[in-house]
């Protein structure tokens, strides 16, 4: 194991410090018994708490924000796994017009997206529809399962295909018990980014939401631009808490090394 | 027509071609090896075969039919991979028992067949570990479980040996002859172990830069290389470049002023030769008394024989003498060479030779 010198440590506590304090200290407020953002000094609280699951205009907006990311990130494996495979794999015209497409929204500012979509869909008379906000989310969110999914299959030996086929498997039965087990780390990593970055999106979001089917993070923008009370404190904790379970969650079953670094 | 047969394959990569007008035909129960220097074309000859690799040119039949472009999974050859291959999200267990599956056999029989298989391979105790658990030499035998629980027809085997040590290299070697034997699988196996090639094959394929350059039963392919570079590529060899001399009496190959004589074809006088002479066709006797003056420049000892090397009129020679249990010359000291001049063969290497 190679071991940090005493610079390198202090600089590594830094960043931590930097990253971790405020997520820290937003959690901290969350649980204050007091009226004001602040520490809880005096004992512990979850009135906040209830403030946000008493609040139908937050709970409303929490499951919408859960359903959008989950349709969006399992939709966007839907289409990225199959582009991967025709864009790592075999070459025709168009390929990498294509691959830059679909890494496009990677690029291009939220702000723009989010004002071009309006634009678009006040021209068809589209607003107002969770479908439409769905479908904005899943071009937001597919060029990370896209990437996720090309690394994987760029780092696969190909040779275990190849003998599932000798031994008798078709191409489909081939890719469901061999290519997509081997790819699944990818995979399960690209849909927990879609899902995270489609769970917070904001910029975009602010455009395309209708009153029916504003996101939490729409609706805490909107509700901060009025008043700020630990009860926003709450929703950032409980944001936090989501995140952090799917990130255990997904390194209990596959190890987030391998999914993010790649290491097997 | 034999069971297996190519026909004037070939394989291009872009311009470069791996493997050029490939003719052999593999009777049924054959067992085959192909052998050549890395690069020489023999995976993508063997994953032609397998369906794996397009023939840019050619035909390859089996068993009367012509399966030059019918996919892999209609071909039921078992291939071992020269990387193994393995699935490495499944168990060793389900490694092996993946054919069965895909050929639909019952679970009963297919756990049986799998139990079977890992333990000709000696792998029984390891049924439930991953292949990122075992060794490289025990993933190499879960590959040749793999492909042989499928009973195929055709056994394509990628240097199936390669990562074994040489006792258990021995016993695989024995286990894939008998079942040759047994069940008379049709084998091919691909090697650059020429001592493997020898051993274990009813005919061998010298494979070089893409062409076959001979195909012979072992001891022929030893006694009669068809070129210099076989001679020295399958067992060792010494090669001395002379001229041919045709005399009334003696005809042989003069080199550096000295005649050898070699009962040979009919070589037009002053034709350049190369001949070959292997190390344990030489004997070593006393000085002046052989056909040929030396001096011992280094010896080596094997084991079961020695190895000399000596510093001669004509160049270096190597000589290896069996070990009969008694110090051989030492180094430094002068010795004389003999040989049968009918075991100095001409190599048919220039384009002159008969
Ligand atoms: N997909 C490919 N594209 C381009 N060239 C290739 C490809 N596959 C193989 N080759 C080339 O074809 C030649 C033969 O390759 P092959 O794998 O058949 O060699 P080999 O005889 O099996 O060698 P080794 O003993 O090292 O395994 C090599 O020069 C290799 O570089
Ligand atoms: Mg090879």
């Amino acid at each position: 194991m190679h071991k940090n010198g005493p610079v390198a440590l202090i600089f590594h506590i830094l960043v931590l410090t930097f990253v971790l304090a405020p997520l820290v200290i937003i959690c901290l407020v969350a649980f204050t018994p007091e009226n004001t953002l602040s520490l809880p000094t005096a004992g512990l609280s979850l009135r906040w708490f209830e403030a946000v699951f008493a609040h139908p205009d937050f709970v409303a907006s929490f499951w919408n924000s859960i359903w959008l990311a989950t349709l969006s990130a399992t939709l966007a494996v839907v289409f990225a796994v199959p582009a991967g495979l025709a864009i790592s794999r075999y070459t025709f015209p168009g390929r990498d017009f294509l691959n830059a497409l679909f890494l496009s929204p990677l690029i291009i500012p939220h702000l723009v997206l989010g004002v071009a979509f309006l634009r678009l869909f006040a021209l068809i008379g589209a607003t107002g529809s969770f479908a439409w906000l769905v479908a904005t989310h899943i071009i937001i969110v597919t060029p990370y399962v896209l990437r996720l999914v090309l690394a994987a299959l760029s780092g696969l030996d190909r040779s275990a295909e190849q003998a599932a086929r000798t031994l008798g498997a078709g191409e489909w039965t081939t890719f469901r018990r061999v290519t997509a087990p081997m790819i699944l780390p990818g995979i399960t990593g690209g849909w927990l980014l879609a899902f995270i970055n489609s769970f917070d999106e904001l910029t975009m979001s602010i455009f395309v939401t209708s009153p029916a089917t504003v996101t939490l993070p729409v609706r805490m923008y909107m509700y901060a631009t009025e008043s700020i009370d630990p009860m926003m404190a709450a929703v950032s904790a409980l944001m936090i808490a989501i995140t952090a379970v799917a990130m255990l969650v997904l390194d209990r079953a596959f190890g987030l090394d391998r999914i993010l670094v790649g290491q097997r | 027509m034999a069971f297996l047969s190519l026909e004037r394959v070939s394989k291009e990569f872009g311009t470069f071609t791996a493997v050029c007008d490939v003719d052999l035909a593999i009777e049924k129960g054959e067992f085959v090896s192909l052998l050549g220097p890395s690069g020489c074309g023999k995976t993508t000859t063997l994953q032609m075969i397998a369906g794996l690799v397009e023939p840019t040119k050619g035909r390859i039949s089996l068993d009367g039919r012509d399966i030059t472009h019918e996919k892999p999974n209609r071909r039921g050859l078992g291939v071992v991979f020269q990387s193994y291959a393995l699935f490495p999200h499944m168990t060793v267990a389900q490694n092996v028992a993946f054919g069965l599956e895909m050929r639909r056999i019952p679970q009963a029989e297919r756990t049986e067949r799998v139990r079977e298989a890992l333990a000709l391979v000696q792998l029984s105790a390891f049924a439930d570990r991953y292949p990122r658990q075992l060794s490289g030499g025990q993933r190499q035998r879960v590959a040749i479980a793999r492909a042989l629980v499928i009973a195929p027809p055709v056994l394509l085997l990628d240097e199936p040996l390669s990562n074994l040590d040489a006792k258990l290299r021995e016993e695989m070697q024995f286990e894939l002859r008998r079942i040759q034997r047994k069940v008379g699988t049709t084998t091919i196996m691909v090697t650059h172990d020429q001592a493997e090639a020898l051993s274990i094959s009813d005919r061998v394929v010298v494979m070089e830069s893409g062409r076959m350059t001979q195909v012979d039963a072992p001891y022929r392919l030893y006694e009669q290389p068809s070129n210099a570079f076989i001679s020295s590529f399958v067992g060792k060899t010494n090669l001395l470049a002379g001229t041919w001399r045709r005399g009334g009496a003696s005809s042989g190959a003069e080199i550096g002023g000295v005649l050898l004589e070699t009962p040979a074809p009919e070589i037009a006088d002053g034709t350049p030769v190369t001949l070959s002479i292997r190390p344990e066709k030489i004997l070593l006797c006393d000085a002046g008394a052989g056909r040929l003056d030396g001096r011992v420049a280094s010896r080596f000892f094997l084991g079961s024989q020695w190895l000399f090397t000596v510093e001669t009129p004509l160049g270096i020679m190597t000589v290896s003498i069996p070990n009969h249990g008694e110090e051989p010359p030492a180094e430094g000291s002068p010795v004389g060479l003999d040989w049968s001049p009918a075991n100095l063969r001409v190599i048919a290497d220039n384009a002159a030779a008969a």
